[in-house]
């Protein structure tokens, strides 16, 4: 076990793709961050939600983990590397199960990287703003977890996701239509099934406070439940397919 | 003894298509074989089901007696490459190397150990994106080293490369035989190959129509031996008492169904001068073609 996480950490590390998503990351949290922290009136900014919104955005990060989690596998496929890794490792359940531990570090890390911007960067500007903090101690202890936890998850999606779809260009479009667009429609439009979605779920675990979300609790085991869910069809699915 | 390679009415369908067609052959230790047949007739095919890429719908693929999954540590025993382009084009040669052999707990001293076998050391820290075709042929067989296996499979090495890539590749493969080892090595051009393999099994249409060894491929399908001497008309006369028929063709003889070796015996036990003697090259291809031709049913 230990010896192909390995290898799957080196693959993280050795090309300039995670590099290029954590500069996207740190681009776009910074810009949310700054942007809402600035921009929101005094009046609304010094409220408990709205502060809790402006230090969830380092959760944005959980994206960034699941295109990680997702060019760990479908990158493999793109550029044929999958042959040499599946000659070395042909119990591909094993290969599976290291990229989702890779994943899941590199998702923790993304999200240490998203929560230190998020809430460091808002604190800040609040401070110069003079507005004082609304979110108690507990608050920024589901903040935390939530979006640590939340997004390393993210990461074991990616991969589980990349497992099944295996086209790179695919699978990161449909993350992208999923996140932003489908999971949103969903979530307004019939709340009781939107909240049960892995993007909700998190929202939860954080706990954020719209009435239709799932507890902290529920939503951590939801997102879990995805990420298992996932990644088992992932793996039966890669140990029926022949790779070409 | 114990094959090294052994395929059993292996088969292989996609939907209506049979690529691989109850293809049974074994593979002695200490050989080099060549695995031919044109471009489609299923040597990929055959090869990802014995590596465990692809699952043979009927017959059996067995490394070492095993199906290649249930080997631990395969990689260890077999190395295999079957694409010249498998690396992501941004990671380095080293790096490439270093995901395979972290995967088997292999020592970082052994990846620059055969990128030293491969002569890509220099080149090891550039990413791949830069290497030409040649440097990726090597990159891709460094990997295969990593294990120091006993037996290497090789899907179409020579593919792309220049005659001096070819050259050290068959010089390579000699070296690495010569170890006892145990060598598969597909080729859709039997010249290619006909200098390093001993062995050649044959396919076409997923078929196998030919295993034998090279040599006795020569002798036993006609293979012509061009000979020139002074004395070409009683070397005629000699090959004829042993039962040889020849040609006298351009100013040669082409002696048919036999090996240069008989007809140099021959001339010497008749004290007939040679001014040249060798395995015309064009016949060899021409066996091959003949096997592998489609033929109407």
């Amino acid at each position: 076990m230990i010896p192909q996480v390995r290898a799957e950490v080196i693959k993280v590390r050795s090309t300039r793709t995670t590099l290029g998503l954590v500069l996207g990351m740190i681009a776009i949290i910074l810009l949310f961050v700054i942007l809402t922290a600035l921009l929101t009136s005094v009046g609304q900014m010094s409220e408990r939600e709205q502060q809790r919104s402006l230090f969830a955005i380092g959760s944005f990060a959980g994206l960034f983990a699941a295109l990680a989690g997702i060019m760990l596998v479908t990158g493999e496929y793109r550029f044929g590397t999958i042959r040499p890794t599946y000659l070395f490792t042909p119990k591909r359940s094993l290969v599976l199960v290291a990229k989702v531990v890779a994943a899941l570090i590199a998702g923790f890390l993304f999200a240490l990287i998203g929560e230190i911007l998020s809430v460091g960067i808002g604190s800040v500007i609040l401070d110069q703003r003079n507005i004082s903090i609304a979110l108690s101690h507990h608050d920024y202890e589901l903040l935390t977890i939530g979006t640590l936890i939340g997004t390393a998850l993210w990461g074991g999606i990616g991969v589980g996701l990349g497992m099944i779809v295996r086209n790179q260009v695919g699978a990161i479009i449909g993350i992208l239509a999923w996140g932003f667009v489908i999971q949103n429609l969903l979530f307004a439009l019939v709340p009781s099934v939107g909240r049960w979605t892995p993007d909700q779920a998190q929202n939860g675990m954080m706990g954020m406070t719209d009435s239709h979300l799932l507890g902290p609790g529920l939503g951590g085991a939801v997102l879990v439940f995805w990420t298992i869910v996932l990644c088992v069809a992932g793996a039966v699915m890669a140990a029926r397919r022949d790779v070409n | 003894m114990a094959a090294v390679v052994r395929a059993e009415s292996l088969t292989k369908r996609f939907g209506t298509l049979t690529a691989v067609d109850d293809l049974s052959f074994v593979l002695e230790p200490g050989t080099i074989t060549g695995f031919l047949g044109p471009n489609g007739a299923g040597k990929t095919t055959t090869l990802r089901m014995l590596l465990g890429l692809a699952r043979p719908t009927q017959g059996k693929a067995l490394i070492f007696e095993r199906p290649y999954a249930e080997i631990e540590q395969p990689a260890l025993r077999i190395g295999a490459v079957l694409e010249a382009t498998d690396f992501h084009p941004g990671r380095s040669g080293r790096n490439h190397l270093r995901t395979l052999s972290a995967a088997t707990g292999i020592p970082d001293s052994r990846v620059d150990d055969v990128l030293r076998t491969v002569e890509l050391d220099g080149a090891a820290n550039r990413r791949v994106k830069g290497y030409s075709l040649g440097m990726r042929q090597r990159l891709g067989l460094a990997g295969a080293l990593l294990g120091d296996p006993e037996l290497l499979v090789l899907d179409e090495p020579a593919n792309g490369l220049d005659p001096e890539g070819v050259r050290w590749l068959r010089d390579f493969l000699r070296s690495f035989a010569a170890g006892g080892h145990t060598v598969l090595v597909s080729s859709h051009v039997l010249a290619e190959v006909a200098q390093t393999v001993d062995h050649v099994l044959i396919i076409s249409r997923g078929k196998l129509v030919r295993e034998s060894r090279l040599d006795e491929l020569t002798a036993g399908m006609g293979g012509a031996v061009r000979v020139r001497s002074p004395q070409a008309e009683r070397l005629r006369e000699a090959l004829e008492r042993d039962g040889i028929s020849s040609t006298e063709a351009s100013g040669a003889l082409y002696a048919q169904g036999t090996t240069s070796e008989r007809v140099g015996e021959i001339a010497a036990a008749s004290g007939i001068v040679l001014h040249e003697l060798r395995v015309e090259q064009s016949s060899l291809e021409e066996i091959f073609l003949e096997l592998t031709s489609e033929k109407p049913e």
